[in-house]
């Protein structure tokens, strides 16, 4: 049994015995005994993952731009490529850059909080919407559907039995949030979502009310019957919730500035509400948020300003909501606790359309933020030189499954077992060390090869390595490493070097 | 089990009202009652003829607005109120679903649904005389061809601006609407079995066949006409091949024809349309969605043996050949359609709830043009509080429509833990009743006359018993649910909720002292009370929640 299992175990079964009687809820936050045994099990499990859905498919070339084939670059889409002059540039990282909205992600970027994942996607890609956005969300095989999502399948798994029997001791707030109107399919569990949706915590409170008097259940036959049982136990989960919702809100407190309201920065407004709660002490581990407007079929840049435009101000809300958000967390002193993603359900294509806009594509980078991120490059730019399709499409392809990211995720942020991972996933993924400060190999090969390391690239002379067992990697020429460790061969062409830098 | 065969039992109240409930946006009490006694067919013909075709245009709803109350699309494009004539146009649209005046018609319903299958938003399309001419398409063919209607929908002004038809042209072609239209309109992506029903270079070939489309005049302002042009020059002319998904068809390209013949975009949509139409799951998919928005979302094997492919057969058969309204007959007067076990399997969408409680009220769509001011306020409550259940009417938030009509879980994605609480936010309105539609017009449930006009012989308190506790919640409930309640539930609403614990015969009391005296408060404040308890908690019932 690992601590935090005993604990929370311990909290469950001792504390009403203790308490004569007393259900943890009824003396919780008045007690100095339970809230230091909350904080004891908090300490190792209060980790939180923040989701944030680019809805449309995000055109990742004009987001993270390979200076390194700029010319290639302006090719593939001249009517609406970005002047390499106002190009962001990344601090030891020359060979990309970001889009000119995008300077708070740069800036994260910079302070090492910000890992680009480049060019993700899947086998055998989709291009529809709806079937491109169920296959993130659900972390199937494009020939596979599923049911429930991947958060949605962790959480159902973390809290077996939801929603019978919560709100409880164990844990009182929601799994997870959406804030908004509806659920997404990621947080689907095997019957029906594992997460609730909030638009405001202020009101919320306010419009499900403090609950009333339960009726007699009885239920009519056939679907008829399951509606209403869900419909009664919606009502009650919202009910349930709401006063632990709204404690945490009127606790929460932000205190980084977001952009006015008059901005009309949606996700910024979200996350905003996100911070307050986790700040405020909600246990949620999930929450999902959106910015809506990415399918940018036509006029994603500005007639006059290849700069400016639609694309543009969806980067810039994207960059400025993050930035916000993370200033936010590190003043609240909460930064350790929370790491976000951002996904879409493809990239855009390569080469743009007659419309100053882009179809539907393949892969594109994530973005994965917070002070836990270990490396702020994974994989590298795409190869414009060779993409896949005829001319009138040319396609990114996939560096990066998106299911390792999960699968980091997963493992070494929420601590889950590797092989309760392997199942959430469907199978087992290699990790692309988004929290570890080692590069690992992931098989033989020569060293240069990209293919070898888990990040996608070559280790950089700042970064531990390690090779693996039973991996044979090829040296052709010298290289440097900040340190070494050595469970697999090393096989040199000639008479090549490591460095060690640190 | 329950198919397509003929349902020939005479309709009750209670299969009266589940036929009202799913073809229209729900009856009125008189509606139900007009209803039993027919047969699901005589009573679906009814709802077909009701079918009003020339209503009166639109109205400019702010009183402020030197054209208030007048006709709004026979003059010049005003650039400057957008959005407002857009709202009204939208509001019109909701009055016509919302009239208790005319007899019911299943047209505005079915309308609807081909919205949210063909879907084009006031906020991604804008101009207002555009989003009219693709609602009338919409409502003038929603009983009529298939085919016609996919065909028009593809030249649309409306439609073309959305799915940006407009910017596709030869060398360059814009993907969005080619997709769509075999993903969304016609094909689907996957079959029932989970097969790929097309590859993405069919997408693009069919984008290139689609070539050269325009519109004039686009908000323009001072225009007073637009309208859909074929240009030549824009359009491919090379011949688009097809995968196996279409039997490798190829389209012949058409060089540029001469005028007063069909145009090379004519041909090649009539030749695309015809293609897309002659896949084997196009029709299964259309009356696959038709039957998740009328009979049940739930659609298992048997289900898509029995009901979907028999009615996807129909419809594609030669002396049908892509007509509408026998389709739909055939559905809402099979047995299928009256099975038990589809009575209440969908979850009121908002409209179905906002528009449906409205009508069940009968609160009664004040009469443009003359009654404008409250149109407006009557429908700006109607919209917002639809919007908030996450159901803004002619403005969906993505091209896939509604979220319930194609999540897993489908209609109960209606409900969570945020808009069941925007759910009893609206209900109470009706309890509580705060909106003032115009002097002498508060919107809601007068549930003392209610109470009133069940009670024989109101005044007569000596010679005429008081209406009991029962009696009185059957008169609340009459049609009011999909089924009857379970004896614990109507005991409980009567003790518990409306009671409140005291014994039934104190109801008998404190009514008579009301009968006595009516307009002392505190009688009549003891009496409204209750039965705005009652009223409700009826209305926050799951049950209620079910269509």
């Amino acid at each position: 049994m690992k601590r935090r299992d005993f604990l929370t175990a311990a909290s469950a079964s001792l504390l009403p015995v203790m308490l004569d009687g007393f259900g943890l809820k009824a003396m919780s936050r008045q007690s100095v005994l339970v809230q230091s045994l909350l904080n004891t099990t908090a300490l190792a499990s209060d980790r939180v993952l923040v989701i944030v859905y680019l809805n449309g498919g995000n055109d990742g070339l004009n987001t993270v731009i390979p200076l390194d084939q700029y010319s290639l670059y302006t090719g593939l889409r001249s009517n609406i490529a970005i002047p390499q002059s106002s190009v962001l540039g990344l601090d030891g990282n020359p060979a990309t850059g970001l889009h000119p909205a995008m300077t708070g992600m740069r800036n994260l970027y910079n302070n090492g909080k910000l890992s680009i994942v480049h060019s993700v996607s899947y086998p055998n890609p989709d291009q529809s919407h709806y079937r491109a956005t169920d296959i993130w969300m659900t972390a199937v095989d494009s020939s596979q559907t599923s049911v429930s999502g991947w958060a949605g399948r962790y959480l159902e798994n973390q809290f077996p039995g939801y929603p019978a029997g919560y709100p409880n001791v164990q844990m009182e707030d929601p799994l997870a949030i959406q804030i908004g109107y509806l659920t997404s399919t990621a947080l689907l569990g095997g019957q029906q979502s594992m997460g609730i949706a909030l638009n405001d915590p202020d009101s919320f409170y306010q419009l499900v009310g403090s609950g009333g008097t339960t009726p007699p259940g009885d239920l009519p036959c056939c679907d008829a019957g399951d509606l209403i049982a869900y419909i009664r136990k919606q009502q009650a989960l919202s009910v349930g919730y709401a006063g632990e919702i709204k404690r945490a809100a009127d606790a929460g407190r932000n205190m980084a500035t977001y952009p006015a309201v008059t901005a009309k920065n949606y996700l910024a407004d979200q996350l905003k509400i996100v911070a307050r709660l986790i700040h405020g002490g909600l246990k949620t581990k999930i929450y999902f948020v959106s910015l809506n407007g990415f399918d940018t079929h036509s006029g994603q840049v500005d007639q006059t300003d290849v700069r400016l435009g639609s694309h543009a101000d969806l980067l810039g809300k994207l960059s400025t909501a993050i930035e916000t958000f993370q200033q936010d967390l590190t003043l609240q002193g909460i930064e350790d606790k929370v790491v976000g993603m951002t996904f879409s359900e493809f990239g855009r294509r390569a080469n743009s359309n007659n419309s100053k806009g882009t179809d539907h594509g393949v892969a594109a980078p994530m973005f994965v933020f917070g002070s836990n991120v270990k490396h702020r490059t994974i994989g590298q730019n795409p190869d414009l030189a060779n993409l896949t399709g005829q001319a009138g499409s040319k396609e990114i392809t996939m560096q990066i499954d998106f299911r390792r990211v999960y699968t980091d995720i997963l493992n070494d942020w929420f601590g889950a077992q590797h092989t309760t991972t392997n199942a959430l996933l469907f199978r087992e993924f290699p990790t692309v060390s988004l929290f570890s400060d080692t590069v690992e190999t992931v098989a033989s090969g020569n060293w240069q090869d990209r293919n070898v390391w888990t990040v996608g690239r070559v280790p950089f002379a700042n970064e531990y390595v390690k090779v693996n067992a039973g991996h044979t990697l090829t040296i052709d020429r010298s290289v440097s490493v900040k340190n070494i460790r050595l469970e697999g061969k090393l096989m040199y062409t000639g008479p090549y070097s490591i460095q060690m830098t640190g | 089990m329950a198919n397509l065969d003929p349902y020939t039992t005479i309709l009750t109240a209670k299969t009266a009202a589940h036929l009202l409930r799913r073809a229209t946006f729900g009856p009125t009490q008189a509606e139900i009652t007009g209803f039993t006694g027919l047969t699901a067919a005589q009573a679906v013909q009814q709802l077909i003829s009701n079918a009003d075709y020339s209503p009166p245009p639109p109205i400019d709803l702010d009183q402020y607005s030197s054209t208030a109350g007048q006709t709004f699309l026979d003059k010049p494009f005003n650039h400057a109120r957008n959005f407002d004539l857009g709202h009204y146009m939208r509001c019109w649209w909701l009055g016509l679903m919302t009239s208790q005046a005319a007899p019911p018609s299943l047209l505005d319903k079915l309308t609807l649904f081909w919205q949210n299958h063909f879907v084009a938003t006031r906020e991604g399309v804008g101009d207002y005389r555009f989003m009219h001419q693709y609602l009338l398409l919409l409502r003038n063919n929603a009983l009529g061809n298939f085919r016609t209607l996919v065909t028009q929908m593809t030249k649309d002004p409306a439609m073309l601006r959305y799915l940006n038809g407009n910017e596709n042209e030869v060398g360059k072609p814009n993907e969005n609407y080619a997709r769509e239209l075999q993903e969304l309109f016609i094909v689907g992506t996957i079959d029932f079995a989970g097969n790929k029903n097309y590859t993405e270079d069919d997408v693009k070939a069919a984008a290139r066949a689609l070539t050269g489309w325009q519109y004039t005049n686009y908000e323009v302002d001072g225009s007073t006409s637009f309208t859909t042009l074929f240009v030549d020059a824009k359009h491919d002319t090379t011949n688009k091949v097809f995968s196996a998904h279409y039997t490798n068809t190829v389209i012949t390209g058409r060089a540029p024809s001469p005028s007063g013949t069909p145009s090379a975009g004519e041909l090649e949509l009539a030749d695309l349309i015809t293609m897309l139409l002659a896949h084997p799951h196009s029709p299964r998919f259309i009356c696959r969605k038709l039957y998740r928005w009328y009979v049940n979302p739930n659609v298992t094997q048997a289900i898509e043996d029995n009901v979907i492919i028999p009615l996807a057969q129909f419809l594609t058969s030669p002396a049908n050949n892509w007509a509408i309204q026998p389709v739909i007959v055939k559905l809402l007067t099979s047995q299928v359609f009256f099975d038990v076990t589809n009575i209440g399997a969908i979850v009121k969408s908002p409209v179905e709830l906002a528009v449906g409680s409205m009508r069940f009220f009968n609160q009664a769509v004040p009469v443009l043009p003359t009654d404008y001011a409250a149109f407006k306020t009557y429908f700006d409550f109607v919209f917002y509080r639809m919007q908030d259940m996450q159901m803004p009417i002619l403005d969906q938030s993505s091209v896939q429509g509604y979220e319930a009509y194609y999540q897993t879980g489908y209609s109960k994605t209606w409900i969570n833990t945020t808009t069941i609480g925007f759910r009893y936010d609206y209900t109470d309105a009706y309890v509580y009743r705060f909106l003032q539609v115009r002097p002498n017009y508060l919107m809601g449930i007068d549930v003392l006359a209610w109470a009133t006009s069940l009670q024989a012989n109101f005044s007569d308190v000596s010679g005429t018993l008081a209406i009991s506790c029962v009696e009185l919640l059957d008169g609340f409930t009459k049609n009011l649910f999909v089924y009857d309640l379970f004896p614990a539930q109507r005991d409980f609403l009567i003790d518990t909720i409306m009671m409140e614990g005291l014994p039934r015969t104190s109801w008998t009391f404190q009514w008579n002292a009301y009968r006595r005296n009516p307009t002392d408060p505190g009688s009549r404040y003891e009496v409204l009370y209750r039965l705005q308890n009652l009223m409700k908690f009826l209305l926050r019932m799951a049950e209620y929640h079910l269509c």
